[in-house]
């Protein structure tokens, strides 16, 4: 989902992009939308009060966490009928493990 | 219609393709010590399909070679005797026997698993101290006894295919169920028809079923590799499922989690080069 994220300042992260320009009360822009935050532009948004801000979703992130969850998928089909023996648990871990660290 | 039994089938084995002298000697040898190179490449050159395979083989990146090996006698020369030995039964194989029209079967699919199974029994026995060679050929062959039905019953193992994928069941089940007996059997059969050395014969009889306890030890290695190679996906089939695992197979294998992983990480990289004799 590609929605934009309202963040608590102290929970963005340097490199976060902003989803919406950052106006001061007389509408002045003091960030662009678009701008990659690095560490000066929250220390000067926390100064100046804000608490929060429209942030792009991190899409990257979400398609990593989507790959991972068919693969996760993928190996419990392919487990189906055994993931409940107790012979098949090692190979189990030791799959889903072994193949989500070497997603590509 | 009546469905032939296992005795049926083991007296039709001699209409499958022949398979080459050669490579009948070379399987019966592979508990033996290294034997004359310059004997066997000048014999397997002779056959230019399987020798181009084991030097694409060979060649992959999986070796590390330095320079590029032009003939088995180098190939022999660089990666030894036995090596090269297990990769020209493998092409031996898989050339000599081709499938025959069954809808539903994958010869593919199926030498992809075959291969892959191959890798990870390989990756297992220099893990434990195991012969590699034998272990790798076993792996390769432990459902030829379903290429063997392919051939001979076309038309019935199709049937077969068909309810295992409907039913979502094991297909070992469905062979079982309705030809009151299975692949394992078919490719004992074989193994024995074809004098297979008796460790072999008794992983194909017995990877579904090891019994460590009646000394099944290739047959119990072959049995995990068999689901490791599912576990990767190394045959790329939408409708896999992991065979049952038994418990004292698996624990007579007395693999922990840091052997494991990277027993799957070697199984990997042994499949990406050993496909490239498909």
């Amino acid at each position: 989902m590609n929605t934009i994220q309202l963040m608590p300042l102290e929970a963005i992260e340097c490199g976060a992009i902003l989803a919406e320009a950052v106006l001061d009360a007389q509408g002045h822009v003091l960030l662009p939308a678009g701008l990659a935050l690095e560490t000066h532009h929250l220390e000067a948004l926390a100064r100046r009060g804000i608490t929060t801000l429209s942030i792009q979703p991190d899409t990257d992130a979400q398609e990593r966490a989507a790959r991972q969850e068919a693969l996760r998928q993928r190996v419990l089909y392919l487990f189906r009928h055994t993931a409940a023996e107790p012979s098949a648990q090692a190979l189990l871990h030791a799959t889903l493990a072994f193949r989500l660290e070497h997603l590509q | 219609m009546t469905l032939p039994c296992l005795t049926d089938i083991t007296a039709r084995i001699q209409e499958l393709p022949a398979i080459s002298g050669v490579t009948l000697d070379l399987l019966r040898s592979l508990n033996d010590g290294e034997a004359d190179i310059d004997a066997l490449s000048r014999r397997i050159s002779q056959d230019q399909a399987i020798a181009a395979r084991v030097l694409r083989v060979a060649n992959s990146p999986f070796y590390g070679l330095q320079m590029k090996v032009g003939s088995l006698h180098d190939a022999i020369v660089v990666l030894g005797f036995s090596t090269v030995r297990s990769l020209v039964v493998a092409a031996s194989v898989v050339c000599a026997l081709p499938a025959t029209h069954c809808p539903g079967f994958d010869a593919a699919r199926f030498w992809r698993h075959g291969v892959g199974t191959a890798a990870a029994a390989q990756a297992l026995a220099r893990a434990l101290g195991r012969n590699p060679d034998t272990s790798f050929v076993a792996g390769l062959l432990h459902d030829i006894g379903r290429l063997v039905l392919v051939v001979l019953l076309p038309a019935e193992y199709a049937r077969l295919l068909q309810q295992s994928r409907q039913e979502d069941r094991r297909l070992v089940d469905v062979e079982q169920e309705v030809l009151g007996f299975d692949h394992a059997g078919v490719g004992a059969a074989l193994a024995q028809r074809w004098n297979f050395p008796e460790a072999i014969r008794e992983a194909l009889a017995y990877h579904h079923q090891p019994d460590p306890a009646a000394g099944h030890g290739l047959a119990s290695l072959i049995h995990y590799a068999d689901a490791i190679a599912q576990a990767l996906d190394l045959d790329e089939a939408e409708d896999s499922q992991m065979p049952h695992l038994d418990q004292a197979a698996v624990d007579a294998l007395g693999l922990d989690r840091q052997a494991l992983n990277t027993l799957l990480a070697e199984t990997r990289v042994r499949f990406d080069s050993y496909r490239l004799m498909l």
